[in-house]
């Protein structure tokens, strides 16, 4: 699977539709998903979508998720019951719908859907149209701070199950929850969850990062790329559209113009290297339909094949040292003045500026104190040794 | 200054506080958007904290985990307690970085910059529309929340703590000071909508670039902003092809960007400012600046470029009619419903709850119709 995200504007949608119909026209079947609300798929192919899949042409489906009704699948008992509390207090049915919508179930279902639709449809290949980056990352990162804000719930659910429900109905003038509401969160936590993380971080998984020849398109993808890391998610590769032809950087308008694409050009082949830098030419008309888009394509990809993870990105990795152990995290583009580093109990947290992540330790290690951090080669080095006094 | 993904409304927010600055206001740029880029357009680190970019002209990003930092204590302790077997603090963070709340810090930012009273202008780079909209949404969910829930929810807490208390259990009833942190959290969006909803005080600017789907999404925008409340004033045009790029390899382009600036005339009765594509990037207070006196000219990019209030209540022989301007929409894609306090207005797939005064609560509509892009609503 192959999922593009990217700075608004910057042609994440068609990139995603060229790599759909290239991969479907040498032979596999592929499905192209929308996770973005705001679907402009169905603009780019020339075809109303629908939330299934539908048959564009042989080996190709394309669909757009249906957040809202996909919510209603998923947080079915969940959000009956906020319904049902909100309905208690003389709020009108619309209202409480309103109401009910959860933090960051939206993110959750959208992948839920996707995964399904993966797991299930017996495809070769998927391709995800994700949103702008900020919302993809907090889609992609969702499932492991979700499984957090269940455990809580859980908490709460093991007391007012226990002792307090039996008294409480007596007490308190509002509904409570009943057991199905924590059996649709349990399920949530231990199967779907799990199951959405591993989906995420799977090998055969890959983000692309679309880029512009432009400074803070670029600056913003390098963002994400060091956040995409944190989260163990692979990037395969960089795709820059709208790259000035040479008919045009010929005319005296585009000269200047021509000559920082080509340095930005090399700027990003040299700052994302090892990942593979696919580019695209400014288009004077729009790419929309199969055959507009399998000409992109074509000059985009060259020989490679579209479906294949172009890149490997390195993993984290623990290693025995003397006198402890040490922990690397590869973390393209960070920077030393940006990032925290903490042991927190039996985690090692990081924040990179913009994000944070609490990383389980394994028990070895867990037990050692974090005695210092560096960032070397594009990777985040700790090292663990015994604390002094311990055994 | 809002607009659809890569629009352009960053560096426009930019251009926009240096031509305020050069007619000697003083000017306060705040960046809404979670994927912050006032760093990045200005060549230079732009921080949580208020930091001079230029004479005249002090900028800042709002970071939810700072503000948390800052001012969510009494809400993180009670998550901590909930979370005691667990002692996680980064997770009773992250729990509270909800989808919206990165919006709610974005408008506290906003009542900040004018507590302080040093500022004559504040331009707010926002994040694109859709979260925009979320935004501007979030006061009135907050507002039916506090009117039908808050009171009921702490009744609630007081009664259930003892109860936890003989069980071991107290940490997961929050205490009063959760309460009344939610309590300022209500004033300080209340101060905010006040201030959003004033039209002599506070107007959008839509930026937008001549292509079709640019322009389509961000006609649905400024009828969703007047829904809202917020009027726009003026909208700029970005990245239009100047003359010596069109006749080359480039003109077919230009000839359907004319057609889409035909769209944008049509579509926006406002003041239209525009900005070419320039043949190189714009980055750094140069730069930008040069921007600013390509839009504005002369004119004073703080001025209020259209007066207007986009919401209003008319009384005349003892009828009261509330208009919405509501510009190119179109009837079916309305519907109005009232509900006690409420007015329910839904606008394709954008809904507003519209309080109501107390004079026209519980009020019969007698008549709702749509007159040249305003919506009329006769309450009987």
């Amino acid at each position: 699977m192959v999922l593009y995200t990217g700075k608004g504007g910057v042609g994440k949608t068609t990139t995603a539709a060229a790599t759909a119909v290239h991969a479907a026209r040498s032979g596999r079947s592929t499905l192209v998903a929308s996770a973005d609300s705001a679907h402009s798929l169905g603009d780019v192919l020339e075809r109303r979508l629908g939330p299934e899949p539908s048959r564009l042409a042989p080996n190709l489906d394309a669909l757009e998720v249906d957040t809202p009704s996909e919510t209603q699948r998923h947080w079915g008992a969940v959000r009956d019951y906020l319904i049902s509390l909100f309905r208690y207090q003389g709020i009108e049915e619309v209202v409480a719908e309103e109401l009910a919508l959860l933090p960051g179930a939206e993110e959750i279902t959208t992948l839920l859907a996707v995964e399904a639709y993966a797991r299930e449809g017996g495809y070769d290949f998927v391709v995800v149209d994700c949103a702008p980056t900020d919302s993809a990352l907090r889609l992609l990162t969702f499932p492991e701070v979700a499984r957090g804000a269940l455990r809580v719930l859980l908490r709460v659910q093991r007391v007012l199950a226990s002792v307090v429900t039996p008294l409480a109905r007596n007490l308190v003038p509002l509904p409570l929850p009943e057991s199905e509401v924590f059996r649709d969160a349990e399920d949530l936590l231990f199967r779907k969850l799990r199951r959405l993380r591993d989906f995420a971080c799977d090998r055969h998984t890959s983000v692309r990062l679309v880029v512009t020849p432009e400074r803070m398109v670029i600056d913003e993808a390098r963002r994400a790329h060091t956040d995409l890391a944190l989260f163990e998610l692979g990037c395969d590769a960089v795709v820059m559209n709208r790259i000035l032809p040479d008919a045009a950087a010929e005319e005296d308008f585009f000269r200047d113009w021509a000559r920082v694409q080509r340095e930005r050009l090399a700027e990003v082949k040299e700052l994302f290297a090892p990942l593979p830098v696919l580019t695209a030419p400014l288009q004077d008309d729009e790419v929309t339909g199969l055959d507009r888009l399998a000409e992109h394509a074509n000059r985009l990809f060259g020989t490679l094949a579209p479906d294949a993870v172009l890149c490997t990105a390195p993993r984290i990795r623990f290693e025995a040292e003397k006198g402890g152990y040490r922990v690397e995290v590869p973390l393209p583009h960070a920077e030393s003045r940006q990032l925290e580093v903490a042991k927190i109990d039996d985690a090692l947290v990081i924040g990179t500026g913009t994000r944070r992540r609490s990383l389980p330790l394994p028990r070895r290690i867990a037990r050692l104190e974090l005695s210092r951090a560096s960032l070397r080669n594009h990777s985040l080095v700790a090292h663990f040794t015994s604390t002094p006094g311990a055994l | 200054m809002t607009g659809k993904g890569g629009v352009g409304k960053t560096s426009h927010a930019i251009a926009t506080a240096l031509g305020a600055a050069a007619h000697r206001h003083r000017v306060f740029l705040l960046s809404a958007d979670p994927a912050h880029s006032l760093g990045d357009a200005l060549g230079r680190r732009v921080g949580a904290r208020p930091v001079a970019i230029a004479p005249g002209v002090v900028a800042r990003e709002v970071s939810v985990l700072d503000e948390l930092d800052r001012s969510w204590s009494e809400i993180r302790r009670w998550l901590r307690e909930l979370l005691r077997d667990e002692t996680d603090e980064v997770l009773a963070e992250e729990l509270l970085v909800f989808p919206g709340l990165e919006e709610l810090m974005a408008l506290r930012a906003v009542r900040e910059v004018e507590a302080t009273g040093d500022f004559d202008v504040c331009v707010v780079d926002c994040a694109p529309t859709g979260s925009t909209l979320r935004m501007l949404r979030f006061p009135d969910a907050l507002r039916i929340f506090m009117e039908n829930f808050f009171d009921l929810e702490r009744r609630s807490a007081r009664l259930l703590r003892p109860l936890m208390e003989r069980i071991h259990a107290a940490g997961v009833v929050p205490r009063d000071e959760f309460f009344e942190a939610i309590e300022r959290l209500y004033a300080d969006v209340e101060d905010v909508r006040r201030i959003l909803m004033d039209g002599d005080r506070t107007t959008a600017r839509l930026v937008v670039n001549p292509a079709r789907v640019v322009v389509e999404e961000t006609r649905r925008s400024f009828a969703y902003l007047s829904l809202y409340g917020v009027a726009t004033d003026a909208v700029v045009v970005n990245r239009l092809l100047p003359a010596p790029a069109t006749g080359g390899y480039l003109a077919r382009w230009a000839e359907r960007e004319r057609g889409e600036l035909d769209s944008i005339e049509a579509s926006f009765p406002i003041p239209q400012f525009r900005a070419p594509l320039y043949p190189r990037e714009l980055r750094g207070i140069e730069d930008l600046a040069i921007l600013a006196r390509d839009v504005f000219g002369d004119r004073d990019p703080a001025a209020v470029f259209t007066r207007g209030r986009p919401i209003r209540l008319h009384k005349r022989a003892g009828r009261t009619r509330l208009e919405i301007d509501l510009p190119g929409v179109s009837k079916e894609e309305i519907e109005v419903i009232t509900r006690g306090s409420d007015l329910l207005v839904q606008v394709r797939n954008a809904s507003r709850w519209i309080g109501l005064p107390t004079s026209l609560r519980g009020r019969p509509i007698r008549r709702a119709r749509l007159h040249e892009g305003v919506l009329e609503v006769d309450f009987g």
